[in-house]
C-alpha cells in the first residue's frame, strides 16, 4: 500500500467517523468533511458573484444599461445581463471554488484599472474559515444570509467614501492563495481555455494607496473582511 | 435633550455611512414614523444651512393624484432630490411630500433603501408596525393552524402569484425611469445573442452526457414547474408531465422515472455532496440554497428571460459545470434500477448497510481504494449479490468520469460489492491487506 494510498484511507476514515456523528447529532463537522467545505464554498462563490456584479455597477465600470435588478438574499441586487461578462465571472469563480473548498484562498481581490492598466481601486475580500466548523445552530444559514446582506448594503453605499474613477476602466480578479496551492492549479486546467497566470507586480501592489475598511463579518462557518485600497490620485 | 436626535442622526449618516430611512429611524429610536420624518427634515435643514462638511443626499416620498393614460390615479413614488420638483410638477394634486431617507452616498438605484428597511423590519418583526401611521384592526398575526393552511394554499396557485408581481413593481421611482429606455436598446442586443448561445450550450450539454433523456426530462419538468421554484420540492405532478415526452430512452426509465426525478431534484440541492441523497444533508444547505438550487435548474433550462427586463426573480448564481452533473445523475440512475432488482429477487434477500471498500486501478495505473457506506443486499447464504449488473455499471461509470472523481466520496453501491466477493465480513483492517 503506497503512502499516498494511506493518506487517502485515513482521510476517508476521518470523514466517515465524523459523518456518523454528523448524521445523529449534527454537532461538529471537521474541515476534512468535503461536504461541508463544499457547502461553504458554494455559499461564498455565490456571494462573490453577486458582489462582483454589484461592484461593477456601483463603480461604473460598465454602463448601467446592462444591469438588471434581481433578487438575492431577499433583497434586490443589480446583476449584469451581458453574456460574455457573466460567463467570465462565472468561469473565474468556478476556478476559485476548489481553492476555497480547501481553505487555500486567502484573498479574492477585484482590481479596477484605468485605461493604462494601472490599478485605481482594489476591493479586497479577505476570507478565512475556522478549522473546526460547527453547524449546531439551526439559524446559522439565515444568520450568514443576514451578514452577507449587510456586506451588499455596504458595497452599495461605498461611493460615499471613494473618489470617482476615471472613465474607461476595466477590472480583473486576483486570488491570493496560502502557501503553494497554485502549483496544482497549473497542472489541472479546471476550465478549458481559461488559464490563470501569476499576476503582475503592478496589479498586485498599488503605490500611494489609502485603505478604507468597508465591512467585517464573523460567523461560525466563515470570516470575511472587505476593504478597499484606493489610489490617492486617480487621474 | 430634544436635539439629541440630531446628533444621533449625524452619527448614523456621517460616521457609520448608513442610509437613514424614516422607517429605520423610527424603529431604531422608538418613535412614531411621523416624528422620524420630522427629525430627518430638521437634520437636513440644519446640515444644509451649515453648508460645510460632507455633502448629503436625500430621497423624498411624493404622493398625489395624476392623470396617466387617461385615467386618474393616486401615485406614490420615492424620488431623488434632484428630480423632486419635476415629479411634483407632473402631479395634478400633491397630497404629501416628506423625507424618505438621508445618506451620504449618491444612490444609483433604490435597492439599498429596501435593504435598509428589510433589516430594520426583520429585527422587529413582531412589532414592526408599532410606530406606524397605518392602522388596520383586522391585521393580527395568524395562529399556527392558520399558518399551516396558508402554506398549503400557497403551493396550489403558484402561477397567479407570478402574474400579480408585475403589478406591484409599478411603484415608480424617478431614478429608474431615466434608464428605462436605455435597457431596451442594450438589452435587445443580449436577447438575440443569448438565444443563440443557449442553443449552442444546450447542444454541448446533450452530447457530453450519455443519458440525454434525464437532462431533457429535468429541463421539461423545470419548464412545467417554472412558475414557483418552491413547488419543485413537492410537485411530483409537475414532473409527470415531462414523462410523456416521446423519447426512447425515457420510455426505458418510465418505471423509475418519477422516483428518479424526485431523487434528482433532491440531489441537485446539494450536487457536491456525494455521500447522500439523504434529506438531512440537503436540509443543511436548503435554507440558503433554495435559491441556488433553483438558479441552477433554471439556468440549465437556458432561460431566455435574460432578454426581458421584467424584474422578476431571475437566478444569478453560476450554473453547475457540465462535468459534475453526470455524477449525481449516474448515481440516481442506478438507484431506481437497484430498487427494482431488490424487489424482484428471492424473498430471503435483505439489504443492510455495510462499510465496504473497493480497490481498483485507475487510468494512471495507481491503485485507488474507495470506502463508502454501502447498502448491500445479502441473503442468508451470504451469496455474492448481483455480480453481472455491477460489472456493466462500473465500466460505464469509469468511462464517463475520466477524472479523479474517485477521490470524492461517490456512492458506488454496485462497484464496491464487486470487490468484496471474497470477504464475507468486511472489517476496518480489511483494507490494509489489499494490495
Amino acid at each position: 500500500v503506497s503512502v499516498l494510498e494511506m493518506g487517502r484511507i485515513v482521510n476517508f476514515l476521518y470523514v466517515f467517523v465524523a459523518s456518523i456523528f454528523g448524521y445523529f447529532t449534527m454537532a461538529t463537522l471537521t474541515r476534512q468533511d468535503l461536504n461541508f467545505g463544499q457547502v461553504v464554498a458554494d455559499i461564498l462563490c455565490e456571494f462573490l458573484e453577486v458582489a462582483i456584479h454589484l461592484i461593477l455597477y456601483v463603480r461604473d465600470v460598465y454602463p448601467s444599461g446592462i444591469f438588471q435588478k434581481r433578487k438575492k438574499y431577499n433583497v434586490p441586487v443589480q446583476m449584469s445581463c451581458h453574456p460574455d461578462l457573466n460567463q467570465y465571472i462565472q468561469d473565474t469563480l468556478h476556478c476559485v471554488k476548489p481553492l476555497i473548498e480547501k481553505n487555500e484562498a486567502e484573498k479574492v481581490v477585484v482590481v479596477i484599472m484605468d485605461k493604462e492598466h494601472r490599478p485605481v481601486e482594489r476591493f479586497v475580500f479577505e476570507i478565512s474559515q475556522p478549522p473546526l466548523l460547527s453547524i449546531s445552530s439551526e439559524t446559522l444559514l439565515s444568520h450568514v444570509e443576514q451578514l452577507l446582506r449587510a456586506i451588499i448594503l455596504k458595497i452599495s453605499v461605498c461611493d460615499a467614501v471613494l473618489d470617482n474613477n476615471p472613465p474607461g476602466c476595466t477590472f480583473t480578479v486576483l486570488v491570493h492563495t496560502r502557501e503553494a496551492a497554485t502549483r496544482n492549479m497549473e497542472k489541472v486546467q479546471v476550465i478549458k481555455d481559461f488559464p490563470w497566470i501569476v499576476a503582475d507586480e503592478q496589479e498586485v501592489h498599488m503605490e500611494e494607496a489609502k485603505l478604507i475598511p468597508l465591512k467585517t463579518m464573523t460567523s461560525d462557518i466563515l470570516k470575511m473582511q472587505l476593504y478597499v485600497e484606493e489610489k490617492t490620485q486617480k487621474t | 435633550m430634544d436635539d439629541l436626535y440630531l446628533d444621533n442622526i449625524d452619527e448614523f449618516v456621517n460616521d457609520q455611512n448608513k442610509i437613514v430611512t424614516y422607517k429605520w429611524l423610527s424603529l431604531t429610536l422608538g418613535v412614531h414614523v411621523n416624528t422620524a420624518k420630522q427629525m430627518l427634515y430638521h437634520y437636513l435643514q440644519q446640515k444644509r444651512n451649515e453648508s460645510s462638511g460632507t455633502p448629503l443626499h436625500a430621497t423624498y416620498l411624493v404622493s398625489g393624484k395624476c392623470v396617466e393614460n387617461g385615467s386618474t390615479c393616486h401615485k406614490v413614488s420615492v424620488v431623488r432630490e434632484d428630480k423632486l420638483d419635476a415629479v411634483k410638477a407632473k402631479m395634478d394634486v400633491t397630497i404629501s411630500v416628506h423625507v424618505y431617507s438621508v445618506q451620504r452616498a449618491e444612490l444609483k438605484d433604490s435597492s439599498p433603501l429596501y435593504n435598509t428597511d428589510y433589516e430594520a423590519v426583520k429585527e422587529n418583526l413582531k412589532n414592526c408596525n408599532k410606530y406606524s401611521a397605518i392602522r388596520c384592526a383586522a391585521a393580527v398575526p395568524m395562529s399556527s393552524a392558520g399558518l399551516q393552511r396558508a402554506q398549503e394554499m400557497a403551493l396550489v396557485p403558484p402561477e397567479e402569484k407570478e402574474i400579480s408581481k408585475p403589478g406591484l413593481n409599478e411603484n415608480t421611482s424617478a431614478t429608474s425611469k431615466s434608464s428605462a429606455k436605455q435597457p431596451a436598446g442594450i438589452m435587445g442586443m443580449f436577447a438575440s445573442k443569448n438565444a443563440s448561445k443557449s442553443q449552442e450550450s444546450s447542444k454541448e450539454v446533450k452530447t457530453e452526457q450519455k443519458d440525454d433523456s434525464s437532462l431533457v426530462e429535468t429541463s421539461k419538468s423545470k419548464t412545467a414547474s417554472k412558475a414557483n421554484p418552491m413547488s419543485n420540492f413537492f410537485g411530483k405532478s409537475a414532473q409527470k408531465k415531462a414523462d410523456e415526452k416521446p423519447n426512447k430512452s425515457i420510455k426505458e426509465e418510465t418505471d423509475g422515472s418519477s422516483t428518479a426525478t424526485a431523487i434528482m431534484k433532491q440531489s441537485q440541492t446539494s450536487p457536491k455532496s456525494k455521500i447522500d441523497i439523504k434529506d438531512e444533508q440537503s436540509k443543511v444547505s436548503s435554507a440558503l440554497k433554495v435559491e441556488s438550487k433553483d438558479t441552477r435548474k433554471l439556468k440549465m433550462k437556458k432561460n431566455k428571460e435574460i432578454g426581458s427586463p421584467s424584474g422578476q426573480i431571475v437566478p444569478d448564481s453560476p450554473p453547475v459545470p457540465n462535468v459534475q452533473t453526470p455524477s449525481p445523475k449516474k448515481q440516481v440512475k442506478r438507484e431506481p434500477v437497484s430498487h427494482q432488482e431488490e424487489i424482484s429477487e428471492v424473498k430471503r434477500r435483505k439489504r443492510r448497510r455495510v462499510l465496504k471498500s473497493h480497490t481498483f486501478v485507475d487510468e494512471e495505473g495507481s491503485f485507488v481504494t474507495e470506502k463508502g457506506y454501502v447498502s448491500e443486499s445479502y441473503s442468508e447464504n451470504e451469496e455474492v449479490p448481483e455480480p453481472n449488473s455491477q460489472a456493466k455499471d462500473s465500466s460505464s461509470l469509469k468511462q464517463s468520469f475520466g477524472k479523479r472523481e474517485e477521490e470524492k466520496k461517490v456512492k458506488s453501491q454496485k462497484k464496491t460489492s464487486t470487490a468484496n466477493k471474497h470477504t464475507k465480513q468486511p472489517s476496518i483492517t480489511g483494507f490494509f491487506q489489499k494490495k
